[in-house]
């Protein structure tokens, strides 16, 4: 059969992102592989360097759209250890909230993407709504539905709204009892089963070989590989989760722990929420904040993210803007080298499903 | 596999193994070593042995005051949760280093990634050399501090003149 040159994406339903994957096909497997990253690259890691610390506040959550908070959180940890600012207690457990709610909104996120490319848009509808209630809660903390600006090194902007803990309390109430509804649209839905069952496999090599982490090393390790149990940050340390895990990871099994996940999220944000002290949210910073200097340092922080370990690098020449930063994004290895090496053999309606279930976000690959 | 170490043990192991030029804890899960240019693949190859798997990020710091370039390795052992720095300068001027691919595999695109925006030639990756981001590119590598995205964005793009003639009745006739 003769060889086509195909792409998939920038614009497809089942493409996550400004990004394409460029094959090469021989009846429908895919013989040779390749992304095309670099539509969405917009000089992050540059613009940083030419920024305040402080002003790099507006910039950086923009560097993963749909789950921003992971970056202030990253960037917030990261000056924290080389300042040794204190977080009051309180703000550590709202960061926690803030931190588990995007964890929800972004599994949310990605399960309804499963719609896109098994045609099944059904469930991308419910699962989009739950996200739009989780975006009303954000708005109403921080005054922004997608970047928030919230977390920053010290604490968090200001305190909870009045009245927000029973916002929180309802939704995930809601949430929980509508769990069900969606595993029976989505993975327990017999079509939507039969399409992912035992497609795109990822073994155990293949996680070490390309350095996948979060969902993808989870489902193939079966180990609680997780940095919230391995380095627990903030104050994961003193909250009771579980984390689930596999041995065989197939499409469903990644999706399934996507769904498991939230239903722990839940439970961390209720414990949050009876554990969290009152008190002050927020450490200042010492003199103008457009002059603050941050010590001398190189530092490396991290958070696991909704697709795995997401950090910055970041380095400290003692000045008012950061000397570097380096942005290392969670779905790097397995966009790029599990895109290339990963899907040849597979069939090109996975390739989307590759995207979908091993959480790609394109944003921060090209930074 | 070894018994889990704490980062202060790990440094003492390093140090006594390797000649480490500057070794700090930066926090409980996090060391950072300054090693040789010779020393680097097998300083890897060693903590890939004992568990440290996986290559969080490969990257580059342009110290151009000091002519030199220090290109950074963050590794991480998922059983004994310790990020590893191991750092190396290299001369600025004929950047060149040998690729670690041979022990992770997954450096590929990093290494293609720090030729990109450094220039960092990376020996026995020639796969590094390809552009990855930047389309077209025709500058010096964008992240050198010694690159003006401002003075680059003025000599690539004209400026756009704008005339106020709005007299539309003008056309009309």
């Amino acid at each position: 059969m003769r060889e086509i040159k195909l792409f998939l994406g920038p614009q497809h339903p089942g493409m996550h992102g400004n990004t394409s994957v460029h094959m090469y096909v021989e009846g429908d497997i895919i013989v040779k592989s390749y992304l095309l990253p670099g539509m969405l690259h917009r000089g992050f890691e540059k613009g940083m360097e030419n920024r305040t610390w402080v002003n790099n506040l507006a910039l950086i959550p923009r560097i993963c759209v749909v789950e921003p908070d992971i970056n202030e959180m990253v960037f917030a940890m990261g000056i924290e250890t080389l300042t040794g600012m204190e977080v009051p207690e309180r703000a550590h457990y709202i960061r926690m909230i803030i931190l588990e709610l995007a964890r929800i909104s972004i599994h949310l996120m990605a399960y309804g993407g499963i719609g896109g490319p098994t045609g099944h848009y059904t469930m991308m509808y419910h699962a989009q709504a739950d996200r739009n209630t989780i975006l009303d809660i954000f708005e109403k903390i921080t005054g922004h539905r997608i970047y928030h600006q919230y977390i920053v090194p010290g604490g968090v902007r200001k305190d909870f709204p009045k009245g927000i803990e029973k916002d929180i309390v309802d939704f995930l109430d809601d949430l929980a009892s509508r769990y069900t509804e969606h595993r029976d649209l989505g993975i327990d839905n017999p079509t939507i089963k039969k399409r992912l069952d035992h497609h795109i496999m990822l073994p155990e090599s293949v996680v070490w070989e390309l350095g996948v982490t979060g969902v993808g090393m989870r489902s193939s390790v079966n180990k609680p590989y997780d940095l919230r149990k391995v380095t627990p940050y903030a104050r994961y340390s003193e909250i009771d989760f579980h984390v689930p895990t596999s041995d065989y990871s197939d499409a469903t099994c990644r999706v399934d722990i996507k769904l498991q996940e939230v239903v722990q999220c839940i439970g961390i944000i209720k414990q949050c929420l009876a554990k969290m002290p009152e008190g002050p949210v927020r450490t200042k910073l010492e003199g103008n904040g457009l002059r603050w200097k941050v010590p001398k340092g190189q530092v490396y922080s991290a958070v696991e993210s909704s697709r795995g370990e997401f950090g910055y690098f970041i380095v400290s020449d003692g000045g008012t803007k950061p000397y570097r930063i380096a942005v290392r994004g969670a779905s790097f290895p397995q966009g790029l080298l599990g895109v290339e090496k990963y899907l040849p053999g597979q069939r090109m309606d996975d390739a989307a499903l590759w995207f979908d279930t091993m959480g790609v976000c394109s944003p921060e690959i090209d930074r | 596999m070894m018994n889990s170490m704490s980062n202060i043990e790990l440094v003492k192991d390093l140090k006594a193994r390797y000649k480490i030029i500057n070794a700090d804890v930066v926090r409980d899960t996090q060391i950072a070593v300054d090693v040789t240019n010779g020393d680097v693949h097998s300083v890897l190859a060693y903590l890939k042995s004992q568990g440290w798997r996986q290559l969080s990020i490969l990257t580059n710091i342009d110290w151009i005051d000091d002519g030199e370039y220090q290109l950074v390795y963050i590794i991480f052992n998922w059983d004994n949760p310790i990020w590893v720095q191991v750092r190396t300068r290299i001369d600025r001027d004929n950047a060149k280093f040998p690729t670690i691919t041979s022990v992770y595999p997954g450096a590929k695109y990093y290494e293609r990634d720090v030729h990109e925006f450094f220039g960092v030639e990376f020996e026995g990756n020639p796969e590094a050399l390809q552009q990855l981001f930047l389309e077209g590119w025709d500058d010096m590598p964008p992240l050198r501090k010694d690159f003006d995205a401002k003075a680059y964005s003025d000599k690539k793009y004209s400026k756009r003149e704008y005339t106020t003639d709005f007299n539309t009745k003008e056309d009309e006739k």
